[in-house]
């Protein structure tokens, strides 16, 4: 066997040796050995940040359907209404989890960020930017199907956006 | 809107469409080909539609473009069992790696203790990586 | 240096053992610095690994014949890149690459996510420890590219029809593609083991997902265009047992592709897509089993190796351990909405993968069909061409024409009225196209012209889609960058449609005609005249290449040369076949020269037209581009992802 090949062998018995024990000898007391995954009150929120970005997008993605001709008028008419509520109601959630604090939790050795967890408020696909649509991120819309902005239709289609 | 979710019945359509396909395909054209080696090969019962695997045994005789075709036997690939098979091949030739010791594959009709064959398929010998041919 | 190698593979294994082992019991016992230290067993079983691919990879170069594995694929007169092609050359290269490609894919994926998803990355490293035992333990024990011998003066070399890009280029893309399919098994697996089983596996292994898919269509593209034009039998796929190894994987992968996306929008197909990513894992190595045991037959297949029931007892164990995983889990793959309407993108996205699917078994049946019947009747069957042929219609035209109402169905449900009023003008160009094909002859074949009449159908929703979006978007380049995966998926869809083209073209259409020519005799077909010039031979270096000279005139005027080589080291011969494509008319003249008689100038030729066969190569250049554009990176889509599923730190 040669020089070259002996050496090879023996670095990478090493490095294997000292990569694989390496957790163990940078931390050989821990304070916490469990693996981080997050805790029921984050893994709600999660949930819940998870549910409001799938109302926007599916709402989005109605507008922009919409807007490209493939949904009709009547069409949208009968099916922005429930999804505008949905997306209404996880906003609500959002907030009401959010209002209800750090106190309603229980406590933990490693504390949750809000702001980390929130992330952005961002759909799947940008079919529709932000301003565009009828519903404003972050703020709470709950109004029935038909309302003042149908009658505006055309005011819809030249995408101005209108904030409740 | 509907209460109940469509969703079984259609699966339950398309199975069935499906399994209708492939019955009605199997019932009208359906039509798989005996692979046998000639130690598998009864001369005096069979007769159709089949495909012989062997070695390809000497002599070559004739041409696969005349009437009378091209002349060669195989015998098992094993090499074990004695049988044989009588094989006239018409076509065009044989793709270039036929030759006497190779194992192929060749599919036409027997009768009268004799395959008819109409294709032949190539293998390479084991030794190599794998050159793909087809008569 | 065939003990480092050696070595090498022995430390793999055992790295691979320990992270499946110790892996296991971190996730499972919830132990942060035993999971860590697996994870790193993985990394490093990569580094292995790689070692044992570059100790082979040297000594190909170096024409080492003291490897026995170097002695039996190359020889001293090979080139250097196509020395180290023979590194997956022979099966137990090949088994070296895969292993290299599972560790690096591992690595690559368990670390991109090891701060997100921890406690479902932590069960991922155990998966992938266990299929990597397996392969680790095939090359230590079974199969391995580190044998020694006595060298020989020169090695068997490489067959002559192989020493060509395409080929170099074909298996490691498979590779890369079959092997890219374990990342969102593992992922999947780690799911249902950690029990997180909502969609955020599916959005950490999106991507994988579309390389592997990538790579396994593009791959068996270029082994098509191999075999069209290295092979020359006239045409690009026979349904071989081993063509098929590759497709079904895909076909699996293509429906899993659309069905998550339902699950990500809907939550619903839950455990079809636990189903499908096991299904499609299972494939690609069955179809490794398939292809090196010799089971089938196989213009393709190497010898009967004792591989083969290693390589089955894994598949069944594997398959039991999906199943149970799933059967186990049932309980949280509960749907979270529900199908409301037949006429609905979900249902249409249903109905795509039911068919691909029932493709995708069909052909598994045809495959293993040879060995049922030996089983069941002591009899080898074989299943011919037509069976293949007649599913592919069966199933694919309606997936061609899914493919143009899908994207026009909104969610949820879609009245019939508005449905025809979407879809009124694409099926007006089809009408039109389909009176004009008519005319123009192509009801010479019913497929045919059903198969054009869809493509231009879909055609048309593409081209509506993207008109639509630009008026509402205002520019072209907006509207794709902001979507990237809708209209990326677009022209993959394009891609796909003049694949169906070509195939049908060539297939359905053209001619094929056998013909003896004397010195002098000509011979007409479909507008072309060929002229027998004689017929020559030369000897080079590597060759004895001996041609038929023709004269064509017609549609295309030139002159071609057809015949074979008999090469000298490995003593074999190669078909060499005369393709010239006539653009303006759409179509190939391929000429194959079945027998030659240089003494007395006669020469049998089998001439060929194929229309529309290049569009088959041109959809591979689409389908890349529009998977490039389905898999760019965005920017805030990263952020968001890793902001939300990575925990912070107090």
């Amino acid at each position: 066997m040669t020089a070259i090949a002996l050496i090879v062998g023996a670095a990478l018995a090493v490095g294997a040796v000292v990569l694989v024990a390496l957790p163990f000898l940078r931390d050989p007391a821990p304070v916490d050995d469990r693996l981080d995954a997050p805790g029921a009150a984050e893994e709600r929120r999660l949930a819940l940040v998870e549910e409001r970005d799938r109302a926007l997008a599916a709402l989005k993605e109605l507008e922009f359907d919409h807007r490209t001709g493939k949904i009709a008028d009547d069409d949208y008419g009968e099916l922005v209404g429930p999804l505008r509520q949905e997306a209404a109601r996880t906003l609500r959630a959002l907030d009401e989890e959010r209002r209800a604090g750090p106190s309603a939790h229980e406590p933990k050795v490693r504390q949750v960020a809000v702001p980390a967890v929130e992330g952005e408020a961002v759909a799947d696909e940008e079919l529709v930017g932000d301003g565009e649509t009828d519903v404003a991120d972050r703020q709470v819309v709950d109004e029935p199907p038909i309302g003042p902005l149908e009658e505006g239709r055309d005011v819809q289609r030249r995408g101005v956006a209108e904030a409740k | 809107m509907s209460t109940r979710s469509p969703a079984r019945l259609i699966v339950a359509l398309a199975v069935a469409g499906v399994l209708a396909v492939f019955l009605v395909y199997t019932a009208l054209a359906g039509r798989s080909t005996p692979t046998l080696t000639p130690s598998q090969v009864k001369p005096s019962t069979m007769s159709g539609r089949l495909s012989v695997v062997g070695i390809v045994v000497a002599p070559l005789r004739g041409d696969s473009h005349t009437t009378n075709g091209l002349h060669f036997q195989l015998k098992d690939p094993t090499g074990t069992k004695p049988q044989i098979v009588d094989v006239v091949y018409h076509g065009t030739k044989p793709p270039p790696l036929f030759r006497v010791g190779r194992s192929v594959v060749v599919t036409g009709t027997y009768s009268a203790g004799r395959l008819q064959g109409t294709d032949i398929l190539t293998k390479c010998p084991s030794k190599y990586t794998t050159a793909p041919t087809k008569a | 240096m065939a003990e480092l190698g050696r070595a090498a593979l022995v430390v793999s294994l055992g790295l691979s053992v320990y992270a499946l082992v110790a892996g296991a019991i971190g996730a499972r016992q919830n132990r942060r610095r035993l999971a860590d230290s697996a994870r790193n067993a993985l990394f490093c079983s990569f580094g292995a690994t790689l070692v044992a691919s570059a100790v082979l990879a040297s000594a190909l170069v170096r024409h080492d014949f003291s490897f026995v594995y170097v002695a039996q694929h190359t020889d001293r007169s090979l080139s250097t890149p196509y020395a180290l092609s023979a590194f997956w050359g022979g099966q137990e290269g090949s088994l070296l690459l895969w292993l290299l490609v599972l560790t690096g894919y591992g690595t690559l994926a368990v670390f991109v996510n090891r701060r997100l998803l921890r406690d479902l990355t932590a069960w991922v490293v155990p998966v992938l420890g266990g299929i990597g035992t397996f392969f680790a333990f095939m090359l230590v024990a079974v199969s391995s590219p580190f044998n020694t011998q006595t060298a020989p003066l020169d090695g068997a070399g490489l067959v002559a029809s192989l020493q060509n890009p395409y080929m170099v280029a074909h298996p490691p893309m498979l590779y890369l593609g079959y092997v890219g399919l374990s990342i969102p098994f593992a992922f999947a697996a780690g799911a249902l083991l950690s029990g997180k089983t909502d969609e955020r596996w599916i959005v950490a292994t999106r991507r994988w997902t579309l390389v592997a898919w990538t790579f396994l269509g593009f791959g068996q593209l270029l082994g098509a265009h191999w075999a069209y034009v290295e092979v020359g039998w006239g045409g690009y796929y026979a349904w071989d047992p081993v063509e098929n190894a590759a497709l079904m994987p895909w076909l699996a992968a293509t429906a899993f592709l659309h069905s998550v996306m339902i699950q990500e929008r809907k939550g619903m197909l839950k455990v079809w897509n636990m189903v499908l990513v096991a299904l499609a894992f299972e494939l690609s190595v069955l179809g490794t089993f398939l292809t090196r045991s010799g089971v089938v037959n196989s213009i393709h297949s190497f010898a009967k190796s004792s591989i083969g029931g290693w390589f089955l007892a894994f598949v069944v164990i594997s398959t039991l351990f999906s199943v149970t995983l799933i059967l186990w889990r049932l309980p949280l793959l509960k749907a979270r909405t529900k199908l409301e309407s037949a006429l609905s993108r979900e249902a249409t996205f249903l109905y795509n993968n039911l068919l691909l699917v029932a493709l995708c078994l069909t052909i598994l049946w045809g495959v293993l069909f040879p060995i049922v019947t030996q089983l069941v009747k002591g009899e080898t069957r074989t299943i011919g061409r037509p069976y293949y042929d007649f599913f592919l219609r069966a199933f694919g035209l309606p997936l061609l024409l899914l493919m143009g109402i899908g994207p026009l169905i909104a969610w949820r449900k879609t009245s019939v009225r508005a449905l025809v009023r979407t879809l009124a003008w694409p099926i007006a160009v089809t009408v039109v196209c389909g009176i004009a094909l008519a005319f123009a002859g192509a009801g010479s074949s019913k497929p045919g012209i059903i198969a054009y009449s869809f493509s231009a159908f879909v055609l048309a929703t593409i081209v509506l889609e993207l008109v639509r979006g630009t008026r509402a978007t205002g520019s072209l380049f907006q509207l794709v960058s902001r979507n990237r995966r809708r209209y990326g998926g677009y022209v993959v869809h394009a891609a796909i449609v003049l694949l169906a083209i070509g195939i049908a073209g060539s297939s359905a259409y053209g001619a094929n005609v056998e013909r003896r020519l004397t010195l002098g005799q000509s011979a007409t077909v479909d507008g072309y005249t060929l002229t027998n010039r004689g017929v020559t031979q030369r000897t080079t270096p590597r060759a004895t290449e001996t041609r038929a000279v023709l004269a064509v005139r017609g549609d295309w005027k030139g002159t071609i040369e057809t015949g074979s080589n008999q090469f000298f080291n490995p003593p074999e011969p190669a078909q060499e076949v005369a393709i010239k494509t006539n653009w303006w008319r759409a179509e190939d003249l391929y000429v194959i020269a079945d027998e030659l008689h240089p003494k007395t100038n006669v020469v049998y030729v089998q001439v060929l037209v194929k229309p529309l066969v290049n569009l088959i190569w041109i959809a591979g250049i689409v389908f890349l581009i529009g998977s490039g554009i389905a898999l760019w990176p965005d920017a805030r889509e990263q952020r968001r992802l890793v902001t939300r599923l990575a925990p912070a730190r107090a």
